[in-house]
């Protein structure tokens, strides 16, 4: 994050005026009313960039349903990426295209699409990835602080945290258990104590 | 083993179990046999690369590990700013030592035998128990006995006098299938007429307990010819070394382990002090901020390292004193050596009827409560007072624990109990000596 990019409140405030109507049903499985991949391909264009390769569209046309929160949030970020601070730079295309197919995938299965627009903490988080993505911090911060404001809000990240300290409880339980059921079988034999 | 424990003589057996060695165990019982010939030197001091590497890998498996090693940090320039383990540690937090990956199949737990201070559980491996025997044997190796194991043959008998203590019989198979039985020389569990009787026929090849069971042994004149009486669990004093190899004709050797580490050293033949018997740990002496003292300066024994998969230890304080050295040489054995070792002292207390309470007796009473620190005194009349230092939120049921305690020492003898939440706050580091007999000058 070394390059200055837009006030974040600048993006937070976009995100907090997208349309319902790019929350609409995405076309997934044949079904669905919004062509992500149309979107994506209109918006790397005008950012700058060529229009995009067929098999890269095919990612934004998933077949499984489970994609569709995925693919809502692909159309939020294509909104945010909208925005006149990246187009006029005409330098954002392959970077902002790289975010969409490979970048939104994880968060998308930890958070309801909708709350990235009506959330302030998923506002500002969904902002911030944005930035990281394109190798900006926000106007006025350090990259120091944007990485550390960053690693507080990223819901990616409190659930690695979250599933390590879970994991970690149930070893801890399972230590216990097997603990007390090998100290009553008295351990084994040795041939002096405290060897 | 049905010979042992069919024998008319024999004790009132009241455990079984194995040594639960596997055969995938028996090349890492040779690699300890093979090192622990080979592989010993003086070393300079400094944690050598060997260890460094194994804390090294064991950061990444150990949570413990992670949080005293940060990121960064050079082993071998910073080690001693490495924080240092403690007993509370496996008390509080074995979850944070025990491997991440390790499997938990073959865990066995053993619990200390609280003559420092509170009783705590260790996780440990029976292939870590059997890795022991190579060493056992290296110790006997240095005073020219070279024990023959086999089926048939009894290696050894483990004696201890307690109240109450398992006892049993099984065979070990790092030693050929030999016998081995562990005993208890105290008149509620058995006799002298049987115990002298048993053992003539075990004819075993030696000896192990510690100064209250060999005490025990010769006070029963058990009268038999072993090629050795080992010593461990507590310091074994001049003057009963002396009588135990005029009773029984053999070396009588001094060793020190804890159950946390296992063996540590042993008395060597050659020279002065104990010297450092495993090669797979690292002996240091440190100061109470846990920075190492300079060669021949007193301060506390911690050791890293060791071969117990479930409790890889980093400078682990073993609450014993001593000085080290290592640059000078005592005799063929070319690794440190321990002098003036300030470990755990023998205290025997006397139960109403003349008989002996061990610590260990007193330990498992008391277990069976959560708290910080005690401190157990009998004076010379007898009666006992014990002050408990409770752990916030852990009651304490101190009239169940008077009961268990008169019961455990008998008729007529008062145990009183007082509990204080400042006990050892005046003392060097916290501690305080769990076990006093007033009124006696130690005999061993």
């Amino acid at each position: 994050m070394t390059v200055e990019g837009p006030v974040l409140d600048r993006l937070t405030h976009r995100l907090s005026e997208c349309s319902p109507d790019l929350l609409e049903e995405p076309c997934v499985g044949g079904r669905g009313t919004i062509h992500v991949d149309a979107v994506v391909n209109d918006l790397v264009l005008d950012l700058g960039g060529a229009p995009v390769p067929g098999d890269v569209l095919r990612r934004f046309c998933p077949a499984a349903s489970v994609e569709r929160n995925h693919m809502r949030l692909v159309m939020v970020a294509c909104w945010l990426l909208h925005d006149p601070w990246f187009v006029r730079k005409k330098s954002f295309a392959e970077a902002a295209l790289a975010w969409l197919s490979e970048g939104l995938e994880e968060v998308a299965g930890l958070v309801k699409s909708s709350l990235f627009v009506t959330d302030p903490d998923r506002r500002e988080e969904l902002a911030r990835l944005c930035l990281a993505a394109l190798g900006l911090r926000p106007k006025g911060e350090s990259g120091a602080h944007a990485e550390d404001r960053l690693r507080t809000l990223n819901s990616v990240e409190r659930a690695r945290v979250i599933s390590a300290m879970r994991e970690k409880q149930e070893r801890a339980r399972k230590l216990r258990e097997k603990m007390e059921q090998e100290r009553a079988r008295e351990a084994a034999a040795k041939a002096s104590r405290e060897w | 083993m049905r010979w042992m424990l069919e024998h008319s003589d024999a004790p009132a057996w009241n455990y079984a179990v194995g040594d639960r060695v596997e055969k995938a165990d028996l090349p890492a019982v040779e690699t300890v046999r093979r090192e622990t010939w080979e592989s010993r030197g003086g070393g300079t001091g400094a944690a050598p690369a060997r260890i460094l590497e194994w804390v090294a890998a064991m950061r990444g498996r150990v949570p413990l590990f992670q949080e005293y090693l940060p990121d960064g940090m050079d082993l071998a320039r910073d080690w001693g700013a490495v924080p240092t383990m403690c007993r509370e540690d496996i008390a509080v937090r074995p979850e944070d030592i025990v491997p991440v990956d390790e499997s938990l199949d073959r865990l066995i737990v053993y619990d200390t035998s609280g003559t420092t201070g509170h009783a705590i559980r260790v996780p440990h491996h029976p292939r870590a128990m059997a890795q022991n025997h190579p060493m056992m044997e290296f110790v006997l190796e240095q005073f020219g006995i070279r024990p023959e194991f086999g089926p048939g043959k009894v290696a050894c008998i483990n004696v201890g006098a307690q109240v109450g203590t398992v006892v049993f019989a099984n065979v070990f198979s790092v030693w050929k299938q030999a016998g081995f039985a562990k005993v208890n020389l105290h008149p509620h569990a058995w006799n002298p007429e049987r115990a002298q009787r048993f053992f003539r026929e075990m004819g075993p090849l030696f000896v192990t307990g510690d100064p209250l069971g060999f005490m025990e042994m010769k006070k029963w004149e058990i009268d038999i010819r072993p090629a050795a009486l080992l010593s461990a669990a507590v310091a074994l004093g001049p003057a009963l070394k002396e009588e135990l190899e005029a009773a029984y004709g053999c070396p009588v050797i001094d060793t020190y382990a804890t159950t946390e580490t296992g063996p540590i050293a042993y008395a060597n033949p050659e020279g002065e002090g104990l010297s450092v018997l495993p090669v797979d740990i690292y002996v240091e002496i440190v100061d109470e901020d846990g920075c190492p003292v300079a060669e021949g300066e007193p301060g506390e024994i911690c050791v890293t390292g060791g071969r117990n998969p479930y409790m890889p230890l980093l400078r682990y304080r073993t609450g014993d004193f001593a000085r080290m050295t290592w640059s000078k040489q005592f005799g063929s054995d070319p690794m440190p050596r321990l002098l003036d070792l300030q470990a755990r002292e023998p205290v025997a207390f006397e139960a109403a009827d003349g008989s002996v309470v061990s610590p260990v007796d007193i330990g498992r009473v008391i277990r069976a409560w959560v708290f910080v620190q005690h401190q157990f005194v009998q004076h010379e009349d007898r009666s006992c007072d014990m002050v408990i230092r409770p752990a916030p939120g852990c009651p304490i049921g101190v009239d169940r624990m008077k009961e268990q305690l008169e019961a455990l020492f008998g008729k007529g003898i008062k145990v009183g109990i007082t509990l204080d939440d400042t006990l050892g706050d005046d003392s060097p580091g916290g501690k305080v000596v769990p076990f006093i007999r007033e009124g006696l000058t130690p005999s061993c």
